[in-house]
């Protein structure tokens, strides 16, 4: 499955685990590369990633909904009032899902086809209306209310990944919640539309394995 | 156990204890006949 | 910084270190990449730190707060290691002042640590909105809350440290709090946001054992701290229980004889002293107690005073009590009526083992102070032939003893409900949603 190629940039060995997974950036010279029939090819550079202490790290393990997983790319995101990191997890079945990781709260999300969302104020927004955060409607029998909606930035990314994430690249995104942990988030560009749902989870709940070491701070009890 | 508990446990062994000194002594403050301090003589009336 | 943090194996510093642009001074950033907003702790200007690029907010060159906790400061609450990296002080306009410390941990998120009033509580924000459960009761995660403050404003009034949004100094937000025995349920709504917040109470030994915090005497109660006796209540009412079903079971083993009849003698028509002896009674326990039961079955209007005493045959120990049989009767305004008993029981006590002779020494009375028709019905006339009646009884638990037991067992218990009620009270009249019969008090 795995396919281990040269970095066309610094000869490095870059693994492209998915076909469903095409870009990846290379871990040493931050080249961000997409594979394709042709080949590997240089498409940019992606800026360095800043400084944080997130816990999350690339080769942490884990399980969610009854399938282990690893976190094999990140891309972090910004807007006006702050930034958060969106960590993309392969699962051992070969699907892929986001664990978004904003304000020490932690969501996993998988992407739905924006086809086959009903609810009309959603699809508005998917063909270029603004949100208006505290509008509420339904989704999928479920109350769910805007929470957010801003533009949102491409700060850096790592790793692989299943889109093309240049750094300054600008999304509009909309975040909705519903009563019960739900969360979904709509983001559109000139291009394209993608819509996530998902919910709120703990990262306790898991079972992470290889966190990421800070100094000064023991390892939390369920991680051990 | 907290302090509480543990005061109160002494308490209840106390009371408990104290009963069945009564029980096996068969004493209580309101019988009304007990040891006569002298035998024999007149028992009359205290009343009225 | 190198990229390659995916093999990297030294643990990734915890810290990042800005330069103030307003005063120079070095700050430490705890929570590098979420933090947006730092108020410097040398002279608490806001500086925005979401570019590398540190942009100064406000510049302020006031005097600094000195915190009963300062920032940077670790603790472990509820078995996770905390910092405290922020410092918020809050009031309704100025009134209720509180304080509110932001807790960080990379691995477990954000924490609050609030305090009103020296109360202590840690409030964690909800990822799932409160149901309604009818007009003042909300549910949350399986738990109940009831409505206790409405209409609340929340203004920022101080900041220090760092936070994981922008912070200002007058922002402000609607409150209302919900609350059950130990939490506390707080709601906050902006323009565009509502938010939850979960506060449970710390108790005061804990505060102390994680940042040395002295406790502080709090009345009336906080709205959501824990009676200190509701808890014990259950308990001690359970350890009280236990011991008083262990006496009834213990008494139960400690049962005595029936009634036997000890013999029977005439009433003299000139009421004379009498005596009588009866016996042997012969008392086989170490210690037992007597019980005398007479019963004159013709007694009307008047009285027979009975002397007993148990003699021991050969001690010649003499245990003595005094009993008398007494019953009125007759007719006035109101029609018939009646008082006291043909029966007559005394106990003696604490008898010990031995062969004893009963004495009994009686007297018969006429009642003399019946006021016009009184009816004897027989009373000390030969022809009816009045007797009284003798029977006796062994024993050795007293129903009293374990009345008096069951008294004492209960006190403590009972002062414990009084101060747990008076807490309770004390804890209810500062809510918006008091009982009305409550608020008549106030």
């Amino acid at each position: 499955m795995s396919l281990h190629l040269p970095c066309p940039n610094c000869g490095a060995d870059v693994v492209f685990r998915s076909p469903a997974l095409p870009n990846r950036v290379c871990d040493y010279c931050r080249s961000m590369l997409v594979r394709s029939d042709a080949g590997v090819a240089k498409v940019g550079e992606v800026a360095a990633l800043p400084f944080d202490v997130s816990p999350v790290q690339i080769g942490m393990r884990g399980r969610a909904d009854d399938n282990g997983f690893e976190v094999i790319g990140r891309v972090r995101w910004a807007w006006t009032d702050g930034a958060w990191n969106e960590w993309l997890l392969l699962f051992d079945d070969g699907a892929n899902a986001w664990l978004g990781e904003a304000m020490g709260q932690f969501m996993l999300l998988r992407e739905q086809p924006i086809g086959k969302v009903r609810t009309r104020a959603l699809r508005e927004i998917a063909n270029g209306k603004d949100a208006r955060p505290g509008t509420e409607f339904q989704l999928d029998q479920e109350k769910m209310v805007v929470a957010d909606a801003r533009e949102v930035v491409c700060v850096a990314a790592e790793g692989e990944l299943p889109f093309t994430a240049r750094s300054g690249w600008r999304l509009y995104s909309v975040d909705l919640r519903g009563r019960h942990g739900q969360c979904a988030t709509l983001q559109r560009d000139d291009q394209e539309v993608t819509f996530y749902k998902g919910r709120y989870v703990t990262l306790a709940e898991l079972a992470p394995r290889g966190l990421r070491a800070i100094e000064g701070w023991t390892l939390p009890s369920y991680a051990a | 156990m907290n302090n509480r508990t543990f005061v109160y446990g002494l308490w209840c062994l106390g009371v408990a204890g104290l009963f069945i000194m009564s029980t096996v002594y068969a004493w209580s403050p309101f019988a009304q006949g007990s040891r006569a301090r002298t035998h024999g003589g007149f028992y009359g009336p205290t009343h009225k | 910084m190198q990229p390659d943090t995916a093999i990297e194996p030294q643990p990734a510093p915890a810290a990042r270190a800005l330069t103030c642009p307003s005063c120079g001074g070095s700050v430490a950033l705890r929570a590098a990449g979420y933090t947006v907003h730092v108020a410097c702790q040398y002279c608490s200007s806001i500086l925005d730190v979401t570019d590398p690029q540190v942009k100064l907010v406000t510049a302020y060159n006031q005097h600094l707060a000195e915190l009963e906790i300062p920032l940077g400061t670790r603790g472990v609450l509820r078995g996770v290691e905390w910092e405290a990296i922020g410092y918020l002080q809050r009031s309704e306009d100025g009134d209720y002042g509180w304080e509110e410390y932001l807790l960080f941990n990379p691995y477990h998120g954000y924490r609050w640590l609030v305090k009103v009033r020296g109360g202590w509580s840690m409030g964690e924000a909800l990822t799932v909105t409160p149901d309604w459960l009818s007009y003042d009761q909300l549910v949350v995660n399986g738990e109940n809350y009831t409505h206790f403050f409405a209409d609340g404003e929340a203004r920022v009034d101080y900041v220090l440290g760092e936070f994981y949004w922008r912070v200002a100094v007058g922002e402000r937000v609607k409150t209302a709090d919900w609350v059950r025995s130990g939490v506390m349920l707080s709601r906050e709504e902006n323009a565009s946001e509502v938010s939850w917040t979960r506060n449970a109470w710390l108790a005061p030994a804990e505060m102390r054992k994680a940042f040395a915090i002295r406790p502080e005497a709090i009345w009336p109660p906080l709205p959501h701290q824990p009676s200190p006796w509701g808890a014990w209540l259950r308990t001690g009412a359970k350890i009280g229980a236990l011991a008083f079903a262990f006496l009834l079971v213990f008494a139960l083993f400690f049962g005595g004889t029936s009634w036997t009849a000890a013999g029977s003698f005439p009433v003299a028509a000139d009421g004379r002293e009498q005596s009588v002896t009866l016996g042997p009674i012969v008392l086989p326990h170490r210690y037992q107690s007597v019980h005398l039961r007479a019963d004159v079955p013709q007694l009307e209007n008047g009285w027979v005073d009975l002397d007993y005493s148990l003699v021991e045959r050969k001690t010649q120990q003499v245990y003595e009590a005094y009993g008398a049989a007494e019953r009125y009767s007759g007719t006035d305004f109101d029609g018939p009526w009646s008082e006291g008993s043909r029966k007559a029981e005394v106990s003696i006590a604490s008898v010990p083992v031995g062969t004893y002779d009963l004495v009994v020494e009686y007297k018969a009375n006429r009642w003399s102070g019946a006021s016009g028709y009184a009816e004897t019905a027989g009373w000390m006339d030969p022809a009816a032939a009045p007797v009284v009646q003798v029977e006796v009884r062994r024993g050795a638990v007293y129903g009293s003893n374990l009345l008096i037991a069951l008294l004492l067992l209960a006190a403590p218990l009972g002062l414990a409900l009084i101060w747990h009620l008076a807490f309770e009270t004390a804890r209810k009249s500062e809510s918006d949603f008091a009982p009305s019969g409550e608020d008549d008090d106030e």
